[in-house]
């Protein structure tokens, strides 16, 4: 099977710092990939090495096969959606004209959306709970309001590959399970791919199929929630004390950090 | 700020485009009529006939100058709209990224190189002067193959400052009737006879207006985040350098025939917008019907506050938007801290 | 009367700062404004110049006299450098901080207006007096005096026409009321269709010429001749316009407020009413009617 998203040893830097080394990973068709890793490990960085917005100074990135650079801006945003962290949009637009935006991909550049487009993207906005506030202003909602309505965009463009920075910084405890769910529906009912990058380990156990643990722009374990998440592990990647247990309900390892003497 | 659709269809689009148009024409009409001597339009059509003084009066001096005011204030209202998406700043004003700068200098080095104030040669001047000033501002702005809207402005800003110590700098040299003729780039002036010139002028206008049309998704996406722009597949140094020069041709185009009016493109997209969401397929030709009619009204009160003399027209602008763009400044600060 | 009036005023007290060493006339005069060099030549006095503002240029022989910067920009440091015994100015928008700083040095300044034609022959008699030439003075007022009479008579009995006179083409500036040109047209045998636009040098709409209907247009602006044409052609129905005079008037001799003043008035008059004047005297450009 083609791996959807591929990363071949890719490597990025500026200037004399290098942020990123030789990192591979490989996303088939139906996977959730957690990136983890302490602050200033690279992971934003390569979620724009993947999403194209950074050229590797080493290295491949390649979407379904071929090269991220093969491709036509337009046709990766059709393949491709990425959710950014936490912009900040100076302008009135409403709720629905952001996740509207999304399939700007599938549109000519003057056309309106049409009824299939207008469904897509209130079905996104429903899954995400944010159905209600399609007229709203975009300044004036919530902080978790907006990254919901910043995924549904992510999810109106119909792609198969979705990347996730920190989706779930502002969002309570229903709604990072809410977006989680939705992100594993896709996976498994249409077959898309999902990387999302986490500060929160236990969310990351908890959703996701594989986990990257990244630490100075090396991979430092990669495989599943139970082989990555070792108390060596941790230690060494963020430098302080963890305990590492299990979920009774869900099988899944639980990560708490310790006080430091 | 008003309860509004939560996004854009055709139809909405043709309905408000066509109520602005006739609102713009409402104000052409209405403009032509008014003015510090009466003049009858009965008589000018009727008996007058071609040389009476009330034909003169409305079809010779005032309705060329009307028709002119609503091509500048459209091409400052649209080239407006779309600087402020492009820089992402809802309060950014065309005048302040050094293009009327480098237009007034040139004209003014125009007039002081010989040229009669009414030469078609001032005009063309500025309008290689505009030209020549995007190109700095263009090039001074990228690094490493990259044009950011800080960079733009940033450079903008300085050019614009050199263009201002450049016409103090003719000012002092110049004699005191050259000095008004410095006075007519700074404050601008609407005055014309010519009908070649506002015909000229308006298909230059609306081949600008369309030219940035055709970015006008792309604007949206563009002021919703640049790195959202990207991954959502648009070109966006491509699209960023077309806008800027196509707002900045339209705001050269402008400053070239009537020197620099200010607020015009800086009030009437931020109100439109208030009103009329951010959605630029109807914020670009509503700013353009929006700016031809409000500076239409301005000239109009510069015509007739002080009786037999003038005001210039950036007074008017300047008095009635200022305030406006005050209050608008305190109402995002508060709304920002609060 | 004219003479009259002169000695009157040289009998009131000058508005000049005495300085260090102002006994006697002074030897090195500074002249900061073309009228003022022309009247001081016209006294006699052209020898005592050693310096005058950059766009003084009349009489031919001022040429070979040093610069100290403009009209609107004179420069201090220059000026001090010809150790002047006496500065003499006219306010200027541009020359204020220039003028006080000489002052406050220490230098001789005697300021004179030129607003209006009075404000001329006080001017006259002050720099005169200045100089220590009284009688040179009244002999110049009452020779530029008789020469403006001259041109009065000459229009006299002659009905009044309107005239507008231009000065600028883009904004089109006109001469309004209340000063020396407006004076110059009255006497000349026009009304100043401008005069009372509230201000001496009025921005004008065009409709406003063709409400105001002159008979005369007197282009006085900067710039070429085919441009003003192009501009009042296109107001077809304005009388000017219509009987073909509008008169191109070249030079800034309009406005000086010097002892040429006469010259202006002439070419006006000539302007106004060009059928009390044949031939037309040098300097009037009339246009075939």
């Amino acid at each position: 099977m083609t791996p959807l998203l591929e990363a071949d040893t890719v490597s990025f830097g500026y200037g004399a710092r290098q942020v990123l080394r030789t990192v591979s990973l490989t996303l088939l068709p139906g996977e959730i990939l957690g990136v983890i890793g302490p602050n200033g490990s690279g992971k934003t960085t390569l979620v724009r090495l993947l999403s194209g917005v950074l050229a590797p100074s080493a290295g491949t990135v390649r979407l379904a096969g071929r090269p991220l650079t093969a491709y036509r801006r337009r046709e990766v945003a059709r393949r491709l959606a990425v959710v950014p962290q936490d912009p900040t949009i100076d302008f009135p637009f409403t709720a629905l004209e952001v996740v509207l935006m999304g399939r700007a991909p599938h549109l000519s550049a003057l056309a309106f959306p049409r009824a299939r487009d207008l469904a897509i993207a209130r079905e996104a906005m429903a899954r995400l709970e944010v159905a209600e506030v399609e007229s709203r202003p975009l300044d004036r909602l919530s902080g978790g309001e907006r990254q919901r309505v910043l995924l549904a965009r992510a999810l109106a463009q119909e792609a198969e590959v979705l990347l996730l920075d920190e989706p779930t910084t502002h969002l309570d405890l229903r709604h990072q399970a809410g977006i989680h769910d939705v992100a594993r529906a896709l996976a498994r009912e249409r077959g898309h791919a999902v990387v999302s990058v986490l500060h929160d380990l236990n969310l990351a156990a908890l959703f996701c199929d594989r986990l990257m643990l990244l630490a100075g722009g090396v991979v430092v374990g990669q495989g599943s929630p139970e082989a990555v998440l070792t108390v060596d592990a941790l230690q060494q990647a963020y430098q302080t004390q963890v305990y590492v247990g299990r979920n009774e309900r869900t099988g899944a390892p639980v990560v708490l950090p310790l006080p430091r003497r | 700020m008003s309860v509004r659709a939560p996004y854009l269809t055709p139809g909405r689009l043709t309905a408000t485009t066509a109520a602005l148009a006739l609102l713009l024409l409402a104000s052409i009409v209405g403009a032509v009529l008014v003015g510090p001597v009466p003049a009858s339009l009965w008589r000018a059509l009727g008996q007058g006939g071609t040389s009476s003084a009330d034909y003169t009066i409305l079809f010779r001096t005032r309705l060329p100058r009307v028709l002119l005011g609503a091509v500048v204030g459209g091409s400052l209202g649209a080239a407006g709209a779309a600087l402020q998406a492009l820089l992402r700043n809802p309060l950014a004003c065309p005048h302040l990224l050094g293009i009327s700068g480098g237009a007034a200098v040139a004209g003014v080095l125009a007039l002081l190189a010989g040229a009669d104030a009414l030469s078609p040669l001032v005009p063309f001047a500025a309008f290689l002067g505009a030209i020549g000033a995007i190109v700095i501002v263009t090039l001074g702005a990228r690094a490493d193959g990259r044009t950011t809207p800080h960079a733009i402005l940033l450079v903008g800003v300085v050019f614009n400052a050199l263009a201002a110590a450049a016409l103090m700098l003719v000012n002092t040299l110049s004699s005191y009737l050259q000095a008004q003729g410095v006075l007519f780039w700074i404050m601008g002036s609407l005055s014309t006879q010519s009908y070649t010139l506002v015909a000229a002028a308006a298909a230059y206008a609306v081949a600008g207006l369309a030219w940035l049309l055709r970015h006008a998704l792309d604007l949206n996406l563009l002021a919703a985040g640049e790195e959202g722009a990207l991954q959502l597949g648009v070109d966006v140094e491509r699209a960023r350098r077309a806008v800027f020069v196509a707002a900045s041709l339209l705001v050269g185009a402008a400053v070239s025939m009537s020197g620099m009016i200010g607020f015009v493109g800086l009030i009437v997209p931020h109100l439109l917008r208030l009103l009329l969401g951010p959605d630029h397929r109807l914020l670009l030709p509503a700013s353009f019907l929006g700016g031809g009619a409000f500076l239409i009204w301005a000239d109009t009160l510069a015509r007739t506050m002080l009786g037999p003399a003038e005001l210039p027209v950036g007074v008017v602008t300047a008095l009635t938007g200022g305030p406006f763009f005050l209050y608008l400044l305190h109402r995002d600060l508060r709304r920002a801290l609060g | 009367m004219r003479r009259a009036l002169a000695v009157l005023l040289l009998a009131g007290c000058s508005a000049s700062s005495p300085g260090p060493g102002s006994s006697g006339p002074p030897a090195r005069v500074v002249s900061l404004a073309p009228s003022i060099t022309e009247i001081v030549y016209a006294l006699g006095e052209g020898g005592r110049l050693v310096g005058v503002c950059a766009q003084c240029d009349h009489p031919p022989e001022v040429a070979r006299i040093p610069r100290v910067g403009g009209y609107l920009t004179p420069s201090v440091e220059v000026v001090l450098a010809t150790r002047p015994d006496l500065v003499i100015a006219v306010p200027s928008p541009g020359n204020r901080e220039a003028v006080r700083a000489l002052e406050r040095v220490g230098v001789r300044m005697l300021v004179v207006h030129d607003r209006t034609l009075a404000d001329l022959w006080t001017s006259i008699a002050r720099v005169a007096d200045a100089l220590g030439v009284p009688g040179a003075g009244e002999r110049l007022v009452g020779y530029v005096a008789g020469r403006l009479d001259a041109v009065r008579t000459r229009v006299a009995g002659l009905a009044p026409r309107r005239v507008l006179v231009v000065v600028g083409h883009n904004p089109l500036i006109a001469v309004g009321g209340d000063n020396l040109q407006d004076e110059l047209v009255t006497l000349a045998g026009g009304v100043n269709v401008a005069a009372d636009a509230g201000a001496t040098w009025p921005t004008l709409s065009l409709e406003l010429v063709v409400a105001r209907a002159p008979e005369v247009i007197v282009d006085a602006a900067m710039g070429s001749e085919a441009t003003g044409e192009a501009l009042f052609q296109a107001l077809p129905n304005v009388p000017a316009v219509r009987a073909g005079r509008v008169v191109r008037l070249a030079g800034d001799t309009l406005l000086r407020a010097g002892p040429r003043v006469p010259d202006a008035a002439a070419a006006l008059a000539a302007a106004i009413h060009p059928e009390a004047f044949q031939p037309a005297p040098t300097g009037i450009t009339p246009r075939a009617g």
